[in-house]
């Protein structure tokens, strides 16, 4: 393996151009903690970007902070807490599930765009990218975007660079808008709720006007996994449906009554409050009770992304069939399924039920030689597929840029 | 005209008749209009300085026309311009002498009402405003806003991604937009997203929106509806001066409140909405905020004493707060009555719509009274003041000769001082015809050449809108060449391990 570690946009233009001259694509990496998602690169040489690491600045009271894309996202979460900040798409942590020590880079959070629980409420990682400077497949650093929140000048690459994995360009440096950390969380809990009933009061808390920016489900059957994190409130291994509320205290606890009495069809709601409450969403965001240490940690992972209302339905489906275990986040819009092992990791199941419900399934979790047999990525239409194409060429018409990752055809 | 749109294709001018006839065949009856005195109406958008007959105007109904017509188009090399309600005030919707105007006019259904979900399926022609009241009823909203809302259309939002006074706090339409039905100039029919919160695959949803109609024709929008706060309440804060407004500005994003909406005006615009409306508006103070608080009662009213102590810490010499609706929308009714009591003022004004970062307020308004100077001009400045959204209203007189080309002079000065001091040249009107030649200012050859490469994969023969948002049109055959770079197989001195 031949690793090039760069230490500024120039040295990426460098190394992009000498891969494109010796026709040799490259595997984009910080700390290499989401490697494991995707197929398998046609490459063995390595662009690592972990050096390119600097907070260039940070503005609290413009709410923006621009960093390297090679910034360790923990260090970055560290700095503008100290602010009382934070990125309020709440990015995941996907190292407890995959098993990886890093928590990876601000770049990779950005190429993977997984946001947290408070997505139904903030948007995802494109909606916080305000600015980009980036290497292309031509080997040339281009800019798109800025360093303000309202901006409509040119084609809004910065969504495109999101949740793009490092496919279409190699970004550099980014500009990410912070927002204020909420002054006080509290948690409604309701509990023994099936799949379909809390699907229904998710849909109500979410059509109420309370702001709820946290609507999750952890099925009974989930808590079988379940793992420490989830301390007293989840003892008595019922199910978990939980709807988060944020705010100004007076605001919360006001909010928090009214939604009470709205959740009364369902059961008497209790509180959970600030540091569990906390701890609970972070369960929720990264996916504890299927870590890669737990119980589960053999089955292949889901990300199954779906209208909300239909989650339950997608949801129970999948996991009658399969004996799989499934979790419920943004209010049923998100489904994470551990399915038992096999071969295929039941992607034919899963891709048929959740293209029946208008979703689109990624395979998260999956030992190498599964996702060697199976499309990680969501199939799209022809149509759609082919502009996806002609647009990834416009960035990187000789496919340098981790070619093969996300389509498994292109491996060749 | 100040702006050279792209040459007439002579060739497809002389076949007039047969295009004319050609597309009467696929959108029969009072569809197609060709006669100048029926395309008056078309020949110009918001930005009216700037009109242009088109060749011949089509108002598709179904989405199967809007297909056969751009695929009869790119086959025979005829330039296409997608026009919603025509409220752009950037030219995205300028007719072009040789191009076929296609009006989105009839797409006026809203197809699904989902609240389970919480999002609406509507046809692009359907007005920003119709929305939200098809859903409020069951107290739900659109929350984007521009100040066109009763008249603009939600494809023409999605294609400037439109923001408006909320989007502080709600963000723009591309935050609130979750999928669509586009028709690519091949005529091709093509589904992106849905009703899910993300779409599959790249984020074509989110650079379709603001794309200013040059990558597709939007026939339908899916988007996200909100529940409408309990309560509004504002304030209108008066400042000796603009520093000390904007200075209270900064408190409140630092105080961790994000504000439903934060405008500001300075004195000419104060005194002109004031002189129009009778809001109220105290006149002898250099810069004027309205901020709205919206949510549960409680937390509103926990918030205007905040807000209120901090105006207070700043230096402010007014402060209202509003006890009622009709107070509330008293102190919005100057504001929004903005544009036309400038109108009254002066015979004519240009609106300008740079963003800078909120801490450059003070000196880009400085800046621009130098310029005021400089050209002999006045100017009126808006500003939504929250997202450094500046809309500076430069008061001209057509009639006097030269006047025009001062203005124009003097609101491209402002737009590159929005560049200097950090921001953009646009921060919601798009940049369609008025800002192209700017773009150079704030990008890189190489920056706007991988702009264009994209536009390629969606329209290779670049029919659709073009002469908009990019100063120099390039083939894309050209624009797909890889530069050969000096010293290009030389292995770059990069630390390797």
């Amino acid at each position: 393996m031949d690793t090039l570690r760069v230490r500024d946009a120039k040295d990426v233009e460098e190394a992009v151009r000498a891969a494109i001259a010796n026709e040799q694509p490259l595997e984009i990496i910080g700390h290499g903690s989401k490697r494991a998602i995707g197929h398998t690169m046609a490459t063995n040489a390595v662009l690592d970007i972990s050096a390119l690491n600097a907070v260039t600045s940070y503005e609290p009271n413009e709410l923006i902070v621009t960093l390297q894309a090679g910034a360790p996202l923990a260090d970055v979460l560290s700095l503008i807490d100290a602010k009382n900040q934070q990125f309020a798409f709440e990015p995941m942590n996907t190292a407890p599930l995959l098993g990886a020590s890093a928590t990876g880079t601000i770049g990779g959070m950005i190429a993977a765009g997984l946001a947290g629980p408070r997505r139904i409420r903030a948007g995802g990682a494109r909606d916080h990218l305000l600015g980009a400077h980036a290497v292309s497949g031509f080997g040339d650093s281009f800019k798109t975007g800025g360093k303000v929140v309202k901006n409509v000048t040119g084609y809004d690459l910065c969504k495109l660079l999101a949740g793009s994995w490092g496919t279409l360009s190699v970004m550099t440096e980014v500009t990410l808008k912070v927002m204020p950390k909420p002054e006080a969380e509290r948690t409604l809990l309701l509990r023994g709720l099936d799949d379909a009933v809390a699907n229904k009061a998710m849909t109500a808390a979410l059509g109420s006007p309370y702001d709820v920016s946290g609507a999750a489900h952890l099925p009974k059957s989930a808590f079988r996994a379940r793992t420490d994190e989830l301390g007293d409130i989840a003892a008595q291994d019922e199910a978990l449906t939980v709807l988060r509320l944020e705010g100004i205290t007076a605001s919360v606890s006001h909010r928090a009554g009214s939604l009470r009495e709205l959740l009364a069809p369902f059961g008497t709601a209790t509180l959970v409050e600030d540091a569990a409450s906390s701890a609970l969403w972070a369960t929720v965001r990264d996916v504890l009770p299927f870590a890669a240490g737990g119980a589960l940690a053999a089955w292949p992972v889901w990300r199954i992304v779906c209208p909300p209302a239909s989650g339950a339905a997608l949801g129970t489906q999948l996991a009658r069939e399969t004996g799989g275990e499934v979790i419920y986040d943004w209010g049923g819009g998100l489904i994470w399924a551990a399915l038992p092992p096999k071969a295929d990791a039941h992607a034919s199941a899963v891709r048929q039920r959740t293209s029946a419900f208008g979703g689109h399934a990624t395979l998260i979790r999956a030992a190498e030689d599964v996702r060697r047999g199976v499309d990680v990525f969501h199939p799209q239409a022809p149509g759609l597929a082919a502009l996806s194409e002609r647009v990834r060429a416009s960035f990187d018409p000789k496919s340098i840029l981790n070619r093969g990752r996300l389509k498994r055809d292109a491996t060749a | 005209m100040a702006i050279m749109m792209p040459a007439s294709d002579q060739a497809v001018l002389a076949r007039r008749a047969e295009i004319v006839a050609a597309l009467r065949a696929i959108v029969p009856g009072e569809g197609v209009i060709d006669t100048p005195a029926e395309m008056r109406a078309y020949e110009s958008d918001g930005l009216t300085a700037y009109r242009q007959p088109p060749m011949v105007v089509v108002l598709p109904d179904t989405t199967e026309q809007v297909s056969l017509i751009l695929k009869y188009c790119a086959g025979q090399g005829i330039k296409v311009v997608p026009r919603g309600s025509g409220t752009s005030l950037s030219g995205g919707a300028l007719p072009l002498e040789d191009g076929v105007l296609l009006g989105l006019g009839k797409f006026k259904r809203i197809r699904e009402i989902d609240f389970d979900n919480r999002v609406v399926v509507t046809e692009p022609g359907v007005t920003n405003l119709a929305i939200s009241q098809a859903v409020a009823h069951a107290g739900f909203y659109y929350a984007p806003d521009p100040s066109s809302q009763i008249a603009c259309s939600i494809g023409g939002n999605v294609a400037e991604n439109s923001g408006g006074v909320h989007c502080l706090k709600y963000g723009m339409t591309t935050n609130n937009v979750l999928g669509c039905e586009i028709v690519l100039m091949s005529g091709e029919i093509l589904r992106i997203g849905g009703k899910g919160c993300e779409n599959s695959g790249y984020d074509l949803m989110g650079v379709i929106t603001g794309s200013e109609g040059l990558l597709g024709v939007i026939t339908e929008i899916t988007v996200r509806i909100l529940q409408k706060p309990e309560t509004a309440r504002a304030l209108m804060v008066g400042f000796a001066e603009v520093e000390a407004a904007g200075e209270c500005v900064a408190r409140i994003i630092g105080a961790g409140i994000i504000p439903g909406g934060m405008e500001m005006m300075d004195k000419p615009a104060i005194h002109a909405a004031e002189a129009f409306v009778h809001a109220g508006y105290p006149l002898d103070v250099e810069a004027l905020l309205i901020i709205e608080l919206d949510g549960p009662k409680i937390e509103v009213d926990e918030l205007i004493t905040r807000v209120e102590t901090i105006a207070n810490a700043c230096g402010s010499t007014t402060c209202q707060i509003s006890t009622s609706e009709a107070e509330r929308n008293l102190f919005w009714a100057g504001r929004k009555a903005a544009f036309p009591a400038v109108g009254r003022i002066s015979p004519d004004y240009l609106c300008m719509d740079g963003t800078i970062p909120r801490g450059a307020l003070p000196k880009a308004l400085a800046r621009i009274r130098e310029l005021s100077e400089k050209y002999q001009l006045g100017c009126a400045n808006v500003f939504h003041a929250g997202d450094g959204n500046l809309h500076p209203l430069i008061l001209y007189d057509a009639n006097k000769p030269g006047e025009i080309e001062r203005a124009e002079a003097f609101g491209a000065d402002i737009l590159r001082a929005c560049v200097e001091f950090g921001g953009v040249l646009t921060g919601e009107h798009g940049v369609g015809i008025e800002k192209r030649d700017l773009m150079g200012d704030m990008f890189t050859e190489i920056d706007l050449d991988q702009q264009q490469r994209l536009k390629c994969a969606f329209d290779a023969q670049g029919l659709l809108n073009p002469g908009k948002v990019f100063p120099t049109l390039h083939r894309c055959a050209e624009l797909g060449r890889m530069h050969v770079h000096a010293g290009k197989v030389a292995f770059p001195e990069i630390p390797r391990f």
